[in-house]
């Protein structure tokens, strides 16, 4: 990232990496005061949510309210919690008492790792049913399309349910609810996390299939695709050489831009499967009204989102600069 | 094989592209010979089923479509119709290989040029890799790229259009074929690069010895590059003859009307 | 290329309908089918205080049942019938998703066409507050902000209004800005037409396809949303049934009564394939985005 500070170079990569990056730090702001205020728009007193009791002795809501800072102008509080949450200090939650950013870090690798899954999946069942429908037309095509649509009339969380629902009653002996640490067996953590990912990536495989079967069609009805065969070069190096590398920087960037859906319905995967990652604490957060935690996952989870369109846009400007700038 | 045998001898061509219900006919009645050596035009407006005719010969259809043939494609005595996927795959490229018209998309965008030559030779050859490497400078040189051996290392969008096309002969002619077919070669390019696209032509036919198949909508073109020439029109051959003889008393009406538009500077130079 | 070699030319290629037309022709066939599950819908679960056969907070004996004559679907726990639930549950659902759609559907026109139409710094400024709420997943964002104000009708309506009004927005944007330089457009004004009226009716009606199909696939995603939220007991305040929560309820136990979770995931699945469906057929038949 130090090529933020080289605006100047004559390279236009480079100049487009310093305008996303101080985009997204505009956005990052934005999306703090954001948070900031869903936070202070809760009905009643915050120093009431704060002391999570009904009862409070009126010098024990003083106290709070001088801990918070709210007897200060919003602007400065705003300022206040902006700076320590740059320095990594969200506060502390309601519930446990300790600092925010210690209670979400193992849970937030948790869904990293969930969300990572998913959207392999979703790129492997998008990519593969895509290329079908692209490369065989005629009923093929008809199947996947239909399959798509039908497979984006069912919410992930109903999909997960149903799983449930005839794990339970068919195979019983499967225990889908054995989440297992990363640290502690690499491999069942892996498999303890793939029916879930499954449920979560089946919605955006949809969208990835629907734009690999646009990106093959549009690369397909290429001159070079044509040179390739002219060649008597072998199928399946015209397929790959020619006909999917250039199809793949569109797919990965539509892929990259789930990443939002894909956080969303974690909190409903890892709630059904009991997977102790982000979402099932944002969960639990609510049902606590524990609000520093809702308000820590929110932020995290749009900081992310930001950074990975960030590294989208960055890649799809380096493989689109390898073919048309300069 | 006697030397005047034709090298490719083609009878009654027919090629239909079928879409579901609908069938559209490209070409028939295509009937004509190619000799060892020999350069011959086909000349025609767009649409008149030039390039339908070129494709036919190494069977290659657009993308998703699918076109029916009839007829025959006999390639030293073998009929290409009738062989293979596998065997037809030996043909393209190694025996009969083409140019295309664009060269601004006819080059994989995200391939070095260099790697775009040596995936052909790597199926047509036993060659080593670093021989196959050689092979690409050597092949970017013939065509007059200079500084070849840096180049290959460069992807299409660092080249030029005239560049490319000559990067798209030199992938075309690296296996040595019998036969190329440039299909409109010099039509997306400007003049003067043309001139220069066609000298290249002429001179690689004439060190190598292959005959050449010209395809173009332009009789400027054909002038001073091959020996006989092939009129089309709606899908058919309509005159045939040696370029000298259609240029002074072209017999069919479209013929005559297609000299007309071409510059008299071009006729003047004429066949030398 | 296919290596058919037929003996013969036929003598005249068969006249087909053009490709365009029999796709469009699909589209309408998917079209109408969505639509005739929409009025299904819309006229099943308005009826529902004639059609359902129990009060649906109605308590009884019967706890966990399966189905039966008496109770088609079953009953959940505390023995109401699900049949009847689901029914006014989908009122419920359906209002929160039609009046949060709408009001997501004006507020999106009125920014969209004030920042495509108007461009210059009112464009700016709202293309970067609707960069900020499009960082947000949709969902957190909901959940987050449904946590923070309440969970009640209203406020799950004002929430999902205010998490799908970028999208709209962006795509009423998109069309007008190129619009706005077209010939017609620029012709009303040179004669004097108000702005007003030209955006009414010169610009509108050209950008209302995309907006149409947009719209329709909002609403599948909003019962999505809003099933979603309810499952995880953001929904409408009990005793009120909504789908989604009762699909959270089955799922409890659904060892002792596999098939009530059923009722309430078709339900969910038949309302979001109902719009899903309006949105291909209208994608199709309107032609919009250039699927091949």
């Amino acid at each position: 990232m130090a090529t933020a500070r080289t605006p100047r170079s004559g390279s236009p990569i480079l100049r487009l990496v310093a305008v996303r990056l101080v985009w997204t730090a505009a956005i990052l702001l934005g999306v703090s005061v954001v948070a900031f205020v869903l936070m202070r728009a809760l009905p009643g007193d915050f120093a009431i949510a704060a002391a999570g009791a009904q009862f409070v002795q009126a010098e024990v809501l003083e106290a709070i309210r001088r801990e918070f800072g709210l007897d200060q102008p919003v602007w400065v509080q705003y300022l206040r919690w902006l700076g320590e949450a740059l320095q990594g200090d969200l506060g502390r939650s309601f519930v446990t008492r300790r600092p925010v950013t210690s209670e979400i870090g193992p849970r937030f690798v948790v869904t990293a790792q969930l969300t990572l899954i998913a959207a392999l999946m979703a790129l492997a069942i998008g990519g593969t049913t895509g290329l079908l429908s692209a490369r065989l037309r005629g009923q093929t095509d008809w199947v996947v399309r239909l399959v798509n649509g039908l497979s984006l009339a069912v919410p992930n969380f109903v999909v997960a349910t149903l799983i449930v629902l005839m794990a339970g009653l068919y195979f019983p002996f499967l225990n889908l609810f054995n989440y297992t640490p990363f640290l502690a067996d690499p491999l069942a953590n892996i498999g303890s996390l793939l029916l879930p990912a499954l449920c979560l990536a089946l919605a955006v495989s949809v969208t990835v299939s629907e734009n690999t079967r646009a990106a093959v069609l549009e690369v397909s009805s290429q001159d070079f695709v044509m040179v390739a065969r002219a060649k008597g070069l072998r199928p399946r190096r015209v397929l790959g050489s020619y006909l999917l590398r250039n199809a793949l920087t569109p797919v990965i960037t539509v892929t990259g831009l789930q990443v939002a859906s894909l956080l969303g319905g974690s909190i409903l995967i890892e709630t059904i499967f009991a997977i102790p990652g982000m979402g099932q604490y944002l969960f639990d957060s609510i049902t606590s009204r524990d609000y520093p935690v809702i308000q820590a996952i929110v932020l995290l989870a749009a900081a992310v989102v930001v950074f990975v369109n960030l590294l989208v846009d960055i890649a799809y400007a380096r493989a689109d600069a390898r073919v048309r700038y300069e | 094989m006697t030397a005047d045998a034709p090298l490719l001898e083609v009878r009654d061509l027919a090629a239909r592209f079928v879409a579901r219900a609908e069938t559209v006919e490209a070409v028939r009645g295509i009937s004509f010979d190619i000799r060892p050596g020999e350069a011959v035009g086909f000349v025609g407006e767009s649409g008149c089923g030039k390039s339908v005719t070129a494709r036919a010969i190494l069977r290659l259809a657009p993308e998703g479509s699918t076109v029916a043939l009839s007829g025959s494609v006999r390639y030293r005595g073998q009929d290409l119709l009738a062989l293979s996927e596998r065997a037809i795959r030996a043909v393209r490229g190694r025996r009969i290989a083409m140019v295309f018209q664009d060269p601004m998309t006819s080059l994989n965008p995200v391939m070095t040029v260099g790697a775009q030559i040596e995936d052909m030779l790597r199926e047509h050859t036993d060659l080593s890799r670093t021989a196959i490497r050689e092979r690409a400078v050597e092949l970017l040189d013939q065509v007059g790229i200079e500084n070849a051996r840096a180049r290959v290392h460069d992807h299409p969008h660092q080249f030029s259009g005239g560049m490319r096309q000559r990067v798209l002969i030199a992938i075309a002619i690296s296996c040595n074929p019998d036969l190329l077919i440039a299909d409109e070669p010099t039509t997306a390019l400007d003049v003067i690069v043309q001139a220069q696209i066609l000298r290249l032509l002429l001179r690689l036919r004439e060190q190598m010895g292959m005959s050449l198949m010209l395809i173009t909508h332009d009789f400027g073109v054909v002038a001073g590059m091959v020996e006989r020439v092939n009129v089309m029109y709606r899908g058919r051959i309509v005159e045939t003859g040696e370029v000298d003889r259609v240029f002074a008393a072209p017999a069919h009406p479209y013929t005559r009307a297609l000299l007309d538009a071409v510059p008299r500077l071009a006729i003047a130079r004429g066949p030398a | 290329m296919s290596e058919t070699r037929p003996e013969a030319f036929e003598a005249e290629a068969p006249a087909a309908a053009p490709r365009a037309l029999r796709r469009r022709a699909g589209g309408w066939l998917v079209l109408g089918l969505g639509l005739a599950m929409l009025v299904t819908i819309v006229l099943v679960t308005t009826l529902a205080p004639l059609l359902a056969p129990f009060d649906p907070s109605a308590t009884s004996m019967n706890s966990l049942d399966g189905p039966s004559a008496r109770h088609w679907l079953g009953t959940d726990l505390i023995g109401r019938d699900v049949l009847s639930r689901l029914l006014w549950g989908g009122r419920t659902t359906l209002l929160i998703t039609l009046v949060a759609v709408a009001i997501a559907l004006a507020a999106g026109l009125v920014l969209g066409l004030l920042s495509g139409y108007l461009g210059g710094w009112v464009d700016q400024v709202v293309m970067r507050v609707l960069d900020v709420v499009f960082a947000f997943p949709v969902f957190l964002l909901a959940i987050a902000v449904v946590a923070a104000l309440g969970p009640t009708v209203p406020n799950l309506i004002m929430t999902i209004a205010i998490v799908y009004t970028p999208a709209m927005a962006r795509v009423v944007r998109g069309p007008v800005l190129s619009v706005k330089r077209w010939d017609h457009v620029e012709a009303a004004r040179s004669v004097g037409m108000s702005e007003v009226r030209i955006v009414t009716r010169h610009v509108l009606p050209m950008v209302a396809s995309p907006i149409v199909v947009e719209t329709s696939l909002t609403l599948a995603q909003t019962i999505f949303t809003v099933t979603a939220l309810s499952f995880l007991g953001l929904g409408p305040p009990p005793p009120d049934p909504n789908w989604g929560g009762m699909l959270a309820e089955a799922r409890q136990f659904m060892e002792l009564a596999p098939l009530t979770v059923l009722g309430p995931a078709a339900a969910i699945v038949f309302a979001t394939l109902t719009f899903i469906l309006i949105a291909n057929g209208l994608r199709e038949v309107l032609d919009v985005g250039s699927r091949r």
